[in-house]
């Protein structure tokens, strides 16, 4: 029911809506804002309102569900801003979002405060990705981007943006993306080149029906020379994008991109990132809610429970790049075989013995590990998952 | 100084012989293998040298491990790391303002006073210097009849109650009491009113005749006038400083010391924080390195007063976000009272000598801070000053760390 909360199409409004505007669920309010057996300092801590005094009521006028009811607005608005790569939108509303939230308070407060950190991490490793780029891109003016799953293309406005306000200007900027459906793939042409239009930017766009293990001649791809080639690789646990492993790897070996991007992502939760995000703000309160009812107010266990499991739960959901629930030897394989046919990791500059003492010296307790190999940093919790950290160029 | 505390910009070291490991161990905070600390380190070191992929990466690690609910590590990490990355983008002075005026908007009479309350039943952090100020004030001002204390902090009053009942039950006449709140940070405006009505209350309760004044409208203290005060001839003055001399900049605090002199009190008492990220000001390094040591220290005390799942220390901590973002990501040239580039009890003292002179606190205040120190968990103790370096006053260590400077001085 929180879907329908959602704009249609996020791309297109570089001002994201206000949410909270567009409530109507009942439902959904009353998912968000049921009351809590908290007794305690977090709630007296606001000015404008006292506790909720019933927990069923959700029509009620009191603060407690204007409370929630913002901070659920507010979450959604800034999930639109980070979806839309609107990076400085989305750092504006933090601040409010963590003062309205905490970990050791209501439910929606709880659920909050770890969107609230996973939005915040998410709005961090997206400024990351995209200096990464940057820096890849440097003093190219002809860009051709390879999405092997390029879906909505939510990944690319991010990348328009850098390039719009480079003093360099960029003298062409396209995108080959390969999709399932022809439509999908359509629509989401349409929808980038507005949006590279809209900041001036020249755009191709060329769709490619299939997959990109069945590529076997480059000309397919329409590689041009004196292009800065970037392949964006999104690994998914539940189908192959690639169709042939072998076939890949030998077309990345002749294509010699400037930079490979990787992303691992449990799509279980859903396609795009906000469609994933609201759905798991709508599980999670849920389960908070249930967690709220089974433990008192102060509970450390509870705290425990919520920080260490839920916490990196949400925050992996959120996050580019989510640790995914399969085991870790695919991962390595594809490291491997990376390497295999002329490619080194983009890691630290410097002597690669700096590089191992400074990861050596990184053991974070509480569940974590972190661990470096052959020049690919791997962070685990728990044995549960695996995030690999992943940007490639060739090794000359 | 007598504390044995190691040079001030030292990282405790810690030995790695592994190359990965993973743990559940419940480790206290700071027992630990202060990985945040170095990673921290690394990238301010990076930032300084501009070496560009490097501070992405380092950054990139730093958000996969920050947590603002986890561990000390943890929490270090992510809240210096989003001073990192208001450095790195540039958006400190934006993001600042924002924090501030959040933290504003959400501020009320009954939060702030919960926080402090709790606060001071768990810590004496704050207590510390109430106690060693009052004990000198009364001793300065005793036999006098007209009192008046220009009380500039932002504690909201909470070290005048046992003023009050220590005028209220002395065995000579109860001398008049009129205390002028100077208050600078925006935060604690709104919340005076109300502070002022509770105090007016508390005094016709004690039975001391009471005059309650604030003031609140200032850029910065520097524009206060002896008028403006309200400063009488027949009164005898006390200017009571907690947290206020690091608010002014850097370079107004001599004049600002001058113009506390021109109001010609009978005693002024200086309560601050013992950092010093004021003489490292244009040296990015050091001064990170600075601001992270006493933030480690702050937090890892905040972990063991506190309850785990305090929402008290957890404001305290967001304050403290704030005010990392404020030393470090902000420039330099901007006013608005909000500095907070503290310095050391011996910085202070020197800047005070131009125009003080030290007043040592006396056997029985020294008793008394020694006594209040009692009251809480181990850990927390008073060392006095080494009066042949120039210092003076008294530090509140904890775990031998000086953390807090009370002194007193006369014209």
């Amino acid at each position: 029911m929180l879907q329908s909360l959602i704009p249609q199409s996020p791309i297109n409004s570089t001002d994201p809506n206000n949410s909270s505007s567009s409530m109507k669920s009942k439902r959904a309010a009353g998912d968000f804002t049921a009351g809590d057996s908290s007794s305690e300092d977090p709630s007296s801590k606001r000015a404008s309102y006292e506790k909720p005094t019933t927990e069923t009521d959700s029509r009620g006028d009191d603060g407690g569900e204007a409370s929630g009811l913002r901070l659920l607005g507010l979450l959604l608005q800034c999930a639109e801003c980070v979806a839309i790569d609107n990076l400085n939108g989305a750092t504006d509303l933090l601040p409010e979002i963590a003062e309205l939230s905490s970990p050791f308070g209501s439910s929606p407060e709880r659920v909050g405060a770890y969107f609230a950190h996973a939005l915040q991490a998410r709005v961090v490793s997206s400024y990351l990705a995209n200096q990464a780029i940057f820096q890849a891109l440097d003093g190219e003016d002809r860009v051709h981007v390879i999405d092997f799953d390029i879906m909505q293309g939510l990944q690319w406005p991010g990348l328009f943006h850098i390039l719009a306000s480079r003093p360099k200007k960029i003298r062409s900027m396209r995108i080959t993306g390969f999709g399932s459906s022809s439509e999908l793939l359509e629509s989401t042409g349409r929808r980038l080149a507005d949006f590279a239009s809209s900041l001036g930017l020249p755009f191709e766009f060329h769709p490619l029906e299939g997959k990109i293990g069945n590529v076997t001649d480059l000309s397919q791809l329409g590689v041009r020379p004196q292009e800065a080639i970037v392949v964006h690789w999104m690994h998914h646990c539940l189908y192959d994008v690639t169709g042939s492993d072998l076939g890949t790897l030998k077309l990345l070996t002749l294509l010699r991109p400037k930079l490979i991007t990787t992303v691992e992502q449990d799509l279980s939760h859903g396609g795009s990132f906000l469609a994933r995000f609201v759905e798991a703000l709508h599980y999670y309160s849920a389960l908070f809610d249930a967690l709220g009812d089974g433990f008192g107010a102060d509970s450390v266990e509870r705290h425990m429970v919520e920080q260490q499991l839920f916490g990196c739960e949400i925050r992996n959901i959120v996050a580019v790049g989510g640790p995914k629930r399969t085991g870790e030897v695919k991962v390595e394989r594809w490291g491997d075989e990376l390497r295999r046919v002329g490619f080194g990791p983009v890691s630290l500059g410097g002597s690669p013995a700096a590089q191992a003492s400074l990861l050596l010296g990184m053991f974070p307790w509480k569940g974590y590990t972190l661990v470096e190999e052959n020049g690919c940093l791997k962070l685990g919790w728990k044995d549960l998952s695996l995030l690999t950290a992943s940007a490639w160029r060739p090794a000359d | 100084m007598q504390s044995n505390s190691s040079n001030n910009n030292n990282q405790p070291q810690t030995s790695h012989t592994s190359t990965s490991r993973s743990s559940d161990s419940g480790e206290a905070c700071g027992g630990g293998n202060k990985w945040a600390s170095k990673l921290l380190s690394e990238c301010a070191r990076a930032i300084s040298e501009k070496d560009s992929s490097k501070i992405h990466h380092l950054l990139w690690m730093l958000n996969e491990l920050a947590s603002p609910y986890g561990d000390c590590d943890q929490k270090l990490a992510s809240y210096f790391l989003q001073a990192l990355f208001c450095k790195a983008t540039d958006s400190g002075q934006r993001c600042f303002k924002t924090l501030a005026t959040v933290a504003e908007k959400s501020h009320s009479f009954d939060s702030a006073r919960k926080l402090i309350l709790k606060f001071q039943e768990v810590s004496p952090w704050t207590t510390f210097g109430h106690v060693a100020s009052n004990g000198a004030i009364l001793e300065a001002l005793d036999g006098e009849s007209k009192l008046h204390i220009i009380d500039i902090s932002n504690t909201l009053c909470t070290q005048w109650p046992t003023l009050l009942e220590a005028l209220a039950t002395r065995n000579d006449e109860t001398p008049r009491l009129k205390l002028t709140v100077v208050v600078t940070a925006s935060i604690v405006k709104s919340v005076m009113k109300e502070i002022g009505q509770r105090m007016e209350k508390f005094a016709r309760l004690m039975g001391v005749p009471f005059e309650f004044n604030v003031i609140s409208g200032l850029n910065h203290i520097g524009e206060l006038t002896k008028e403006g005060l309200g400063v009488r001839e027949d009164e005898a003055v006390a200017i009571n400083c907690v947290g206020a001399l690091r608010r002014v900049e850097v370079d107004e605090r001599n004049s600002v010391i001058q113009l506390l002199r021109s109001l010609s009190p009978r005693v002024v008492t200086v309560v601050e924080e013992e950092a010093d990220f004021s003489s490292s000001r244009y040296d990015f390094v050091r001064c990170f390195e600075e601001c992270l040591r006493f933030y480690t220290l702050y937090f890892e005390m905040l972990e063991e007063s506190f309850a785990p799942t305090s929402n008290e220390r957890l404001m305290l901590e967001r304050e403290c976000s704030r005010n990392i973002i404020r030393v470090l990501a902000c420039d330099e040239e901007n006013g608005g009272g909000e500095c907070e580039r503290r310095e050391q009890g011996i910085q202070w003292s020197g800047r005070l000598r131009e125009a003080f002179s030290p007043v040592g606190f006396s056997d029985d205040v020294v008793d008394d801070v020694k006594a209040l120190l009692k009251r809480y968990k181990a850990g927390w103790a008073l060392v006095l000053a080494q009066g042949d370096n120039h210092e003076s006053g008294i530090y509140l260590t904890w775990k031998e760390e000086p953390v807090v400077w009370a002194s007193a001085w006369k014209p």
